[in-house]
């Protein structure tokens, strides 16, 4: 018979709501703030669990720089130095804010809902 | 890690050291009390009894000293003390600093003693407090009033000699300041040097210098009954352009969720701007507002960046430091936003003349 797994990104989100439904609720006042952070920091891992949140990043690094000379490192002190910037690369703007966008998809999806 | 003040010893020697600051036959301190908050530093409430001197009988003081780690755009106490005098001799708003202790002490880590002041900070208290309609116009008047005094302490200043006169512009000054922190920090951000690029590209010219608050926001002032009764938090002080304090009181990341109430999500920009201008007689390019508005962004997710480092890098094991560390994207964000949005205007970017 075929073992059945529980994957760990559903453990986790088990492990959220019993944190967030039963546990933070039954404590003290001055021990929720600590709970709240617990329950945010369990479900950015969860979300990153189940997701490549550096995937764009590396599409723009491998479209910028030829095969593995790419770095997150290396582009910011392109960027920095005037290497890297809208007039060798028109729409780098556009493509970092992307790359933002799927990192707060991990890290804080509200903030995005929250733009309308 | 906590501070020694836990110990009794420790706490009698911080009584023996303000005794003498403060001309005191003694004082006893019969309670120290760690207080909520402080990322950057810790807060201590003293309950004292003071014996002899200007300041015989019972008070309640704050004491503030560094966190185990500092990040580098702060101040040390013993500046920031500097600043705080001469804040209050100006009339500002602040707690009155009672007594500043340096090396002297044995205390491991400097400190600065400060009257204790009524009030709550919490910023989401604030902005989500249902009679703040009320009361928000007249506390954002209350603010431009203190920040106006604020601006007008100039250099040269014999008292805040300590303060470091910037060798740039003053937006050039700052945006250095980031890039060398973020040269040092752990997790390399492309687009805030992206954001920082065109800060510089885009810089205002210099204008005459003023005391900069560097973290005049909402969180930062006590408020009681809708009033204001005290600026906090001068760890960020710095001679420099004072419009960068309105960019900061205004950025989108310092309204709490209350978006449409610019001036840090309590009132309308309007209404802070008019009394602002009332109090310092200054003209605000209105384009320097949205200019210092991204580099407030910018800043925000600099000390992000730093603060995620004093995880990653220098193990301090608390999750607070470790989130703080994941949210620069936001300010990231907010700025590139405004930055794309101005670009894509008709004729693009600041206009400074």
């Amino acid at each position: 018979m075929a073992m059945r797994r529980i994957a760990p990104d559903s453990l986790l989100e088990l492990a959220i709501a019993t944190l967030r439904d039963e546990l933070v609720p039954a404590l003290p006042a001055d021990k929720r703030y600590a709970a709240a952070m617990l329950v945010n920091a369990l479900e950015i891992s969860r979300r990153e669990i189940a997701s490549d949140v550096d995937q764009p990043m590396w599409k723009l690094l491998d479209e910028y720089y030829d095969d593995g000379d790419g770095t997150p490192k290396k582009l910011a002190a392109d960027i920095r130095s005037g290497i890297v910037g809208e007039s060798t690369r028109p729409g780098v703007g556009q493509l970092l804010l992307d790359i933002l966008e799927s990192e707060l998809a991990i890290t804080n999806p509200k903030f995005l809902a929250g733009l309308g | 890690m906590t501070t020694t003040l836990e110990d009794s010893a420790t706490r009698t020697a911080l009584a023996g050291a303000i005794a003498r600051s403060i001309g005191a036959a003694g004082v006893t301190i019969t309670a120290a009390t760690k207080l909520a908050g402080g990322a950057v530093q810790e807060n201590w409430r003293l309950d004292v009894t003071v014996e002899g001197g200007p300041r015989t009988g019972a008070h309640t003081w704050v004491v503030r000293t560094d966190a185990n780690a500092r990040i580098p755009l702060s101040l040390d106490r013993e500046t920031e003390a500097k600043v705080l005098v001469a804040a209050h001799a100006a009339g500002v708003k602040v707690a009155e600093p009672i007594a500043i202790a340096g090396a002297d002490i044995t205390l491991a880590k400097p400190c600065v003693v400060q009257n204790w002041i009524q009030g709550s900070a919490q910023a989401r208290r604030i902005v989500r407090d249902p009679q703040l309609p009320e009361y928000g116009p007249a506390l954002a008047c209350e603010l431009a009033n203190e920040l106006a005094r604020i601006h007008a302490i100039a250099p040269p200043s014999q008292e805040l000699a300590a303060l470091p006169l910037p060798l740039l512009p003053p937006a050039r000054a700052e945006i250095a300041r980031l890039r060398a922190a973020l040269t040092k920090a752990g997790d390399p951000r492309p687009a805030l040097e992206y954001i920082l690029y065109w800060l510089d590209q885009h810089a205002p010219p210099a204008r005459p210098l003023t005391l900069v608050h560097g973290d005049f926001r909402t969180g930062n002032y006590m408020v009681r009954d809708g009033r204001l009764t005290g600026i906090l938090d001068w760890e960020f002080a710095h001679w420099g352009d004072p419009d960068e304090d309105i960019g900061w009181l205004t950025a989108r990341c310092w309204r709490f969720g209350n978006d449409a109430l610019e001036t840090g999500g309590i009132a309308t920009l309007a209404t802070f701007l008019d009394a602002y201008t009332s109090a310092s007689g200054r003209h605000i390019h209105p384009e320097a507002i949205r200019y210092w508005q991204i580099m407030a962004a910018a800043k925000w997710a600099t000390i992000a960046v730093l603060q995620g480092d004093r995880f990653r890098l220098r193990g301090e094991a608390r999750l607070e430091l470790a989130l703080t560390g994941l949210m620069p994207a936001e300010m990231e964000h907010d700025a590139l936003i405004d930055i794309l949005a101005w670009g894509r205007a008709p004729k693009g970017g600041p206009k400074w003349q």
